[in-house]
């Protein structure tokens, strides 16, 4: 198993159980610990990370020009996208929550994508190892955080049930954002950032110990 | 262990080679130090690591002799720098304490209202759990089933699973089915979002604060003390410190 670098469990025939981190022979085929299948690297896990990253740009697109939100009162119907819903707060002078939601909802998303396709991209070239394998980490712990606006929705409609003065409907850009947040995070799980390590000792690129 | 021989064996080979740079360092949690492993020490055989002979990083696959650890400190892969594993002090206790807290303040947050709005003579309720069946209600069954998911489904389970997995631990026993559980409990720690929820919860707060008068209910504090003892209580325990000790126990 010469492809692998000679530092890892893998070049010596070791696979790292993915439930219980247990270090066993590949050639068992389950993990003796936990009896999890044995793998050296996630099966298909570029493949598969391509396909929910380019799934969760596509959906990107719905998710902020569809409204999240129709409020419905005696005053009329009133729709609110999530740009809409910052550049409200902004308008109103409050700043910092019109930049949190625009993090959240914006910033993150989009910067998730790029980091999932850098990811991808360092997975064949092998550069940059060690800040490669932080991005993932970082990746892997802010998306969640994406979920914001779906829960502003869902606090919103549980909340304002005032009868028939107004009343707050979902819209159909709050099930997409949900799918963009949900397709992003199995994107990432899918990553298996061995593969940057591979690469960059297959390159002669393997960083100096730290 | 049947398996851990031939991963010791690797171990003794890569020794003899004098690769000192695949041994991992110990980061002291006190002033951040990094000392150099010393192979002499021997776990004793309560110590949660007896059997962990290798280990490989999650993230770089550098396969590693477990070095010797002690409570409260931590591994860090010296290759890529990720960590490998936490050893916190009195984990068991303190996992076990946590999540009893989180499971009553969990009760707590669903069981009392968690805002009302007011607004002329209408006034409107919500409880935690409200959030996601008035998204069903509304016909969004999808969006509804993932928010109780998220702040319902994945709680219950991390709580729950670890109750079941740490008391017993306290008599080195194991429960049936507590690997699955185990399996369960590490998977749903993703898909808890709790914190994202309550952040939510501001930005509502702020939205709304202007058109009606918002009360913070019971629940709303009992929420942010359930975020604090919920992520100590993941915080506590490292899951290959669960996994040996779970390895360990007799069933």
């Amino acid at each position: 198993m010469s492809e692998f670098p000679r530092q890892s469990a893998a070049a010596r025939g070791l696979a790292l159980c993915d439930v219980c981190e247990f270090v066993a022979p590949v050639r068992d085929g389950a993990c003796p610990r936990c009896g999890h299948s044995l793998h050296l690297r996630a099966a298909g896990s570029l493949q598969r990370t391509w396909a929910l990253t380019i799934a969760a740009f596509l959906l990107y697109f719905p998710a902020n020009l569809l409204p999240v939100l129709r409020v419905e009162s005696f005053q009329g119907d009133h729709q609110n996208t999530i740009i809409g819903g910052v550049i409200e707060f902004w308008q109103q002078g409050d700043y910092p929550v019109a930049l949190i939601i625009f993090g959240a909802s914006v910033v993150i998303p989009v910067l998730k994508i790029i980091s999932i396709i850098a990811l991808c991209l360092a997975a064949r070239s092998g550069r940059r190892a060690r800040p490669m394998t932080r991005i993932y980490r970082v990746t892997e712990f802010i998306g969640r955080w994406s979920m914001v606006d779906v829960f502003v929705v869902a606090i919103l409609v549980g909340l304002v049930q005032l009868g028939s003065a107004i009343s707050i409907h979902p819209g159909a850009g709050a099930l997409s954002f949900a799918a963009v947040v949900v397709l992003t995070m199995f994107a990432a799980m899918s990553f298996d950032p061995r593969l940057i390590w591979d690469a960059a000792a297959a390159h002669g690129e393997e960083p100096s110990p730290s | 262990m049947k398996t851990g021989e031939s991963g010791g064996m690797a171990h003794a080979s890569e020794r003899n080679r004098g690769t000192q740079s695949a041994l991992p360092f110990r980061a002291n949690h006190e002033n951040g130090s990094r000392v150099p492993p010393s192979s002499a020490l021997i776990f004793a055989v309560d110590h949660p690591f007896h059997f962990t002979q290798t280990l490989a990083c999650r993230d770089c696959d550098a396969l590693l002799e477990m070095p010797p650890v002690h409570e409260g400190e931590k591994l860090v892969c010296p290759r890529c720098v990720s960590p490998l594993l936490t050893y916190s002090r009195n984990s068991l206790h303190r996992t076990a304490a946590f999540a009893f807290a989180s499971a009553l303040l969990f009760a707590v947050s669903n069981f009392f209202p968690f805002m009302t709005l007011r607004a002329g003579f209408r006034e409107s309720q919500m409880r935690l759990w409200q959030s996601a069946s008035g998204l069903e209600d509304q016909g969004s069954t999808i969006l509804g089933g993932a928010v109780s998911l998220f702040i319902i489904g994945a709680p219950i389970l991390l709580i729950g699973g670890l109750l079941y997995l740490i008391l017993p631990l306290f008599s080195n026993r194991r429960l049936p089915g507590a690997i699955v559980v185990c399996r369960w409990v590490l998977a749903a720690r993703r898909w808890n979002m709790l914190e994202v929820f309550m952040l939510g919860a501001l930005v509502s707060l702020l939205k709304l604060g202007k058109l009606a008068t918002l009360t913070l209910g019971t629940a709303f504090w009992s929420f942010v003390a359930l975020i604090l003892c919920l992520t100590a209580a993941l915080g506590s325990i490292h899951p290959r410190e669960l996994w040996a000790r779970l390895e360990q126990a007799e069933p």
